[in-house]
């Protein structure tokens, strides 16, 4: 330790109260950025958990095309008129009719983690007299339940008896309801084209989505194949999960060079789940920031005070040959250690809060406790952020005792 | 040899109305030399040694210390060559109070860093001693008495073997025993080591000993 770090540990621990305070403002300061920002990360993540349990990051369809030529061109000449009355544009294929091909393809791609084909149907469900529509999805249940977690929400039944049974169904809670069955009652399933079959409840899903839950219906591809009389690698859906969620629309783009179909990322359909997450970002790093200023102010005052109460010594100091730097290496070192001291004590009591945050009980969808997300980046920059703020707010008074004029001071 | 020359020193206060404080001094000084300034109450003596002491840097007039031309010179420039060459013991003895007796003593020489600091210690020791201040060394600063602070505030003065030691009434607050240290002190310092000593003071007695007296009034020098 050199002299003038020895002068600067003199200074601090002479006032013990002070120290303490200004070490206390920069703990709080970080550990309250800490804590907000894995909140909202915590919120972040449950938030696209619960999206992706229903969605897929990516998904390819047969959509109607997208530029309807015109059916006759635009005369040139004024003295023609072009009238065509009640024009269509009418989807001449439906579905995709070699999905396993483009399912080949894209599982070559490296960002791809999995690939899912479902058969989307929207049909009536019949039990004796109560019958009502539902929409029904033919599952590759393997691929669905690496995809989307599915066994986790059926809560009777198993998902993999769907292969083993083409009478097999699984109903989502709310359907099983509105038409009054439980698992081992039959159901009579109408197809749109009027094609029936009967279908044994072997289970029944519930994915806390209570809109989804009262209309979903789920069998195996291959079922739903038959029932819709279909080729053996038809899908209306190429479902796709890429390693990384925020990365989809450029994965998406570079699928569409490969087929023709429609390619949706997540975000083209779900601006408002995007929009939200990032203004919460904003949020957490406004109100966080806003702390850490404001504990810098603090100790831009406190070092100020110790400035002004110290200004006789400081010109004795200077009497004796210390220099500028000598005083502002005095004044920045008090600062520097409280920003360092504060902040690792702001670590720990911000990850404290989190574990506390992490243990209050929250019981809503699929929560139990408030959700928070331990994330080591949050806390470098957290110490950062209240290292650097102490540095700024330290350095201005330093500058000021660093040009006290000794005898105006000592002149008495 | 002249230890400090100083040339039609004129200073000025400008608050709260236009004064002339010193009216164009000028002086020598030689090595070794043990001189001590007097002058009625508010004749300028502080004011003069402050001068000397290369703190206070606005004034018109040239001051020469050890053929080194201080006037115009940096702050940080004069920081460092005050460490070096001048120790000086104000006329309220101000220590860090925060600070043990030892470490005011020090702490001069450790900014220095001319010494290791535990040569550094030892001499402290030896000085505090000197002026009898055994027993003293690790009481805080603020903890002793006047005459004990102002006798701390000399062994700081002389920790770093300055050329030149300025003394604004080193004495003041001593009774006649320590008075009577303090100067032989100086007297020895004077004589054997070479070392330039220039005091202020009231005690007749004390400035009679000296070699010169210079004498102030007004803000004029009468007689040297
Ligand atoms: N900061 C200042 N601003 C204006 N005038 C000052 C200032 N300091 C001192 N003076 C005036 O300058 C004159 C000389 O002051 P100085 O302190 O040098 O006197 P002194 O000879 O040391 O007196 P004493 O023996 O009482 O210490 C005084 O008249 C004093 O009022
Ligand atoms: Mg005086």
């Amino acid at each position: 330790m050199n002299t003038n770090q020895r002068i600067a540990k003199v200074h601090l621990t002479s006032r013990f109260r002070q120290l303490l305070v200004a070490i206390l403002s920069v703990s709080f300061g970080i550990s309250m950025y800490i804590a907000m920002n894995s909140f909202m990360a915590g919120v972040n993540n449950i938030q696209t958990q619960i999206t992706f349990t229903a969605m897929a990051h990516i998904k390819i369809y047969n959509d109607l095309p997208a530029n309807v030529e015109p059916i006759l061109p635009i005369p040139k000449d004024s003295n023609t008129v072009l009238m065509v009355n009640n024009a269509r544009n009418i989807q001449y294929t439906q579905g995709i009719k070699n999905a396993d091909a483009i399912k080949n393809d894209i599982l070559n791609m490296p960002e791809i983690t999995g690939v899912a084909l479902q058969l989307n149907q929207n049909v009536f469900i019949r039990n004796g007299v109560s019958k009502t529509s539902a929409s029904l999805s033919g599952i590759e249940t393997v691929n669905e339940n690496a995809l989307f977690q599915t066994s986790e929400y059926i809560i009777e039944g198993d998902i993999s008896e769907l292969d083993k049974r083409s009478d097999g169904i699984i109903l989502g809670t709310g359907l099983a309801r509105t038409i009054g069955v439980n698992t081992g009652n039959t159901i009579s399933i109408t197809t749109s084209d009027d094609v029936s079959k009967t279908f044994k409840v072997i289970g029944l899903i519930e994915s806390g989505n209570k809109g989804a839950d009262k209309t979903r219906a789920l069998i195996s591809i291959q079922t739903a194949r038959q029932l819709f009389s279909k080729n053996k690698s038809y899908a209306t859906d190429v479902l796709v999960n890429t390693n990384n969620y925020n990365n989809a629309r450029l994965v998406s783009e570079k699928i569409s060079k490969l087929t023709d179909y429609k390619v949706e990322s997540w975000q083209e359909g779900n601006a408002q789940l995007v929009s939200s997450s990032l203004l919460r970002d904003i949020l957490a790093i406004a109100v966080s920031l806003t702390i850490l200023i404001v504990a810098g102010f603090g100790i831009y005052n406190i070092m100020n005070m110790t400035v002004n109460e110290k200004i006789k010594e400081i010109a004795i100091l200077k009497a004796m040959g210390f220099n500028g730097k000598d005083i502002i290496e005095i004044f920045l070192t008090q600062s520097v250690a409280i920003g360092l001291i504060g902040g690792l004590i702001g670590l720990v009591l911000g990850n404290i809060i989190v574990q506390i945050l992490d243990s209050v009980p929250f019981n809503i969808a699929t929560l139990t406790t408030l959700p928070v997300d331990y994330k080591l980046r949050d806390y470098i920059l957290a110490f950062l952020f209240g290292v650097i703020i102490t540095l700024i707010a330290g350095y201005l008074p330093s500058r000021k005792a660093s040009k006290v004029d000794p005898v105006e001071i000592l002149r008495g | 040899m002249k230890a400090i020359s100083i040339k039609n020193l004129n200073k000025y206060f400008h608050d709260p109305v236009e004064f002339q404080v010193l009216k164009d001094i000028s002086f020598d000084v030689n090595k070794g030399e043990f001189v001590s300034i007097i002058g009625k109450s508010g004749s300028g003596k502080s004011t003069l040694l402050y001068l000397l002491s290369t703190m206070d840097t606005k004034y018109d007039g040239n001051i020469i210390i050890n053929d080194t031309r201080v006037t115009g010179l940096k702050q940080n420039q004069l920081a460092k060559f005050r460490n070096e060459q001048i120790g000086f013991v104000f006329q309220f003895h101000f220590l860090l109070p925060e600070f043990t007796v030892l470490d005011n003593v020090m702490l001069p020489a450790l900014k220095l860093k001319k010494k290791s600091k535990d040569e550094i210690e030892a001499e402290a020791i030896e000085l505090l001693y000197l002026l009898g201040l055994k027993g003293q060394e690790h009481k805080k600063a603020s903890k002793i008495s006047g005459g004990q602070q102002q006798r701390v505030a000399i062994s700081r003065a002389l920790i770093n073997s300055p050329s030149i030691i300025m003394g604004d009434e080193p004495t003041g607050n001593l009774d006649s025993k320590n008075t009577q240290i303090v100067f032989d002190v100086f007297r020895e310092l004077a004589k054997e080591r070479g070392q330039t000593i220039i005091a202020v003071t009231h005690d007749d007695e004390f400035a009679a000993n000296c070699d010169r007296i210079i004498e102030l009034s007004d803000g004029k020098l009468i007689s040297q």
